[in-house]
């Protein structure tokens, strides 16, 4: 199995870039950047027998979970950018602003209950971190000590909103979520440059 | 003619056999509804009572089906089960073909159109939404329980069908005195 590591998840991103800059992919890509340090030391803590719940913009996650580089590259060809998923790898992932939460929450009740010792590794944006929806699935794996943990990708933006300024005042963090700071490399969508189909 | 809550009481024991089972949602502890009635023979051991967070439920019900559980999820009213929509259409209905069809899960959903007699709801927990239901979902089946006859053999079906699709059952609260 290829060893991913900082170089490898930066030459993905460019190789998926290069390929809908020409025409080859016919929907929506989310690109990730900037953040390959901060992904690479928390996915030292996932087992590949835990579950993953991802994003729209979940390249860089799929790739430190396991799921194949050409695998991957085939399912992005197809038009699958933003929905990602796996059931050999227990990899979801939603296009849908805090869509896997709930989901990434039942799986971790379901895994308790079956005294399974695998994790659920839900990942969010700044803005899904501000939402009702966090709120609660954070304060029920919480308060039920399920085995769910948190991460918050904090690029300060909700597509091209900034989320603070939705929101005026930004919440706590709380101490048992992992949270980073990172700066956007690629836009919300595409690639900064006009693509003629 | 068989007694409609008989019927479902009798589909929730059978339900209730099978291991992968696990009923959850307001109200399947503890009473408050007329679903409740038809749980009250079922252990507790096989029931989470959850806060009231509809989308948050239908979301822990296709979590848990995921993960191997059959979860028959309760809503007590057509009405609450709209807060669920976002989990239920564009997640739930979804997730096979998003997947490739390589995610199967198996939720069953309980609803109720509130009943009208001897005390009318009122217009935020009577409605009747199946037609929206069945044109919005492509892959959850809707049933509606009108007849008795038929309210055993829909459960055995969403328990048991090879497809392991979701299904919607459409309980009338009316029907249950």
């Amino acid at each position: 199995m290829l060893k991913i590591n900082k170089n490898i998840l930066i030459k993905f991103e460019n190789e998926i870039k290069e390929l809908y800059e020409n025409g080859k992919i016919r929907a929506p890509i989310h690109l990730s950047g900037n953040n390959e340090d901060q992904l690479i030391k928390v996915f030292k803590k996932i087992k590949s027998q835990d579950w993953v719940i991802s994003t729209w913009r979940s390249h860089y996650h799929a790739l430190l979970h396991g799921i194949p580089y050409s695998w991957l590259k085939k399912k992005i060809l197809l038009g699958r950018s933003m929905g990602i998923n796996s059931k050999k790898y227990k990899f979801y992932s939603s296009s849908i602003v805090g869509g896997g939460l709930s989901i990434g929450v039942g799986i971790g009740l379901a895994l308790k209950k079956k005294k399974i010792k695998n994790k659920v590794w839900i990942f969010i944006g700044d803005m899904t971190f501000e939402t009702g929806q966090f709120d609660e699935c954070y304060k029920f794996a919480k308060n039920f000590n399920l085995p769910v943990k948190f991460i918050v990708e904090d690029n300060g933006l909700s597509t091209n909103t900034p989320t603070k300024s939705t929101w005026k005042k930004l919440r706590k963090i709380p101490k048992d979520i992992i949270y980073y700071k990172y700066k956007r490399k690629f836009p919300h969508h595409g690639t900064g440059n006009w693509i003629l189909f | 003619m068989k007694k409609y809550k008989d019927e479902l009481i009798k589909s929730m024991k059978y339900l209730s056999k099978d291991e992968r089972t696990i009923f959850l949602g307001q109200s399947v502890k503890f009473s408050g509804n007329a679903i409740f009635s038809t749980l009250k023979d079922i252990s507790d051991k096989k029931k989470i009572e959850l806060p009231v967070f509809e989308d948050v439920q239908m979301g822990l019900s296709t979590g848990l089906a995921l993960q191997g559980f059959i979860p028959i999820t309760c809503y007590p009213r057509f009405d609450f089960l709209i807060l669920a929509m976002n989990q239920l259409v564009n997640h739930l209905d979804k997730i096979r073909y998003m997947s490739f069809n390589e995610f199967k899960p198996r939720v069953i959903i309980r609803t109720s159109i509130g009943s009208k007699k001897p005390l009318n709801g009122g217009v935020q927990h009577t409605q009747n939404y199946t037609k929206i239901f069945k044109d919005i979902l492509r892959e959850v089946e809707v049933v509606n329980l009108v007849n008795p006859n038929t309210i055993f053999k829909e459960y055995k079906k969403a328990l048991k069908r090879k497809d392991s699709k979701s299904t919607l059952l459409i309980e009338n609260g009316d029907f249950y005195n």
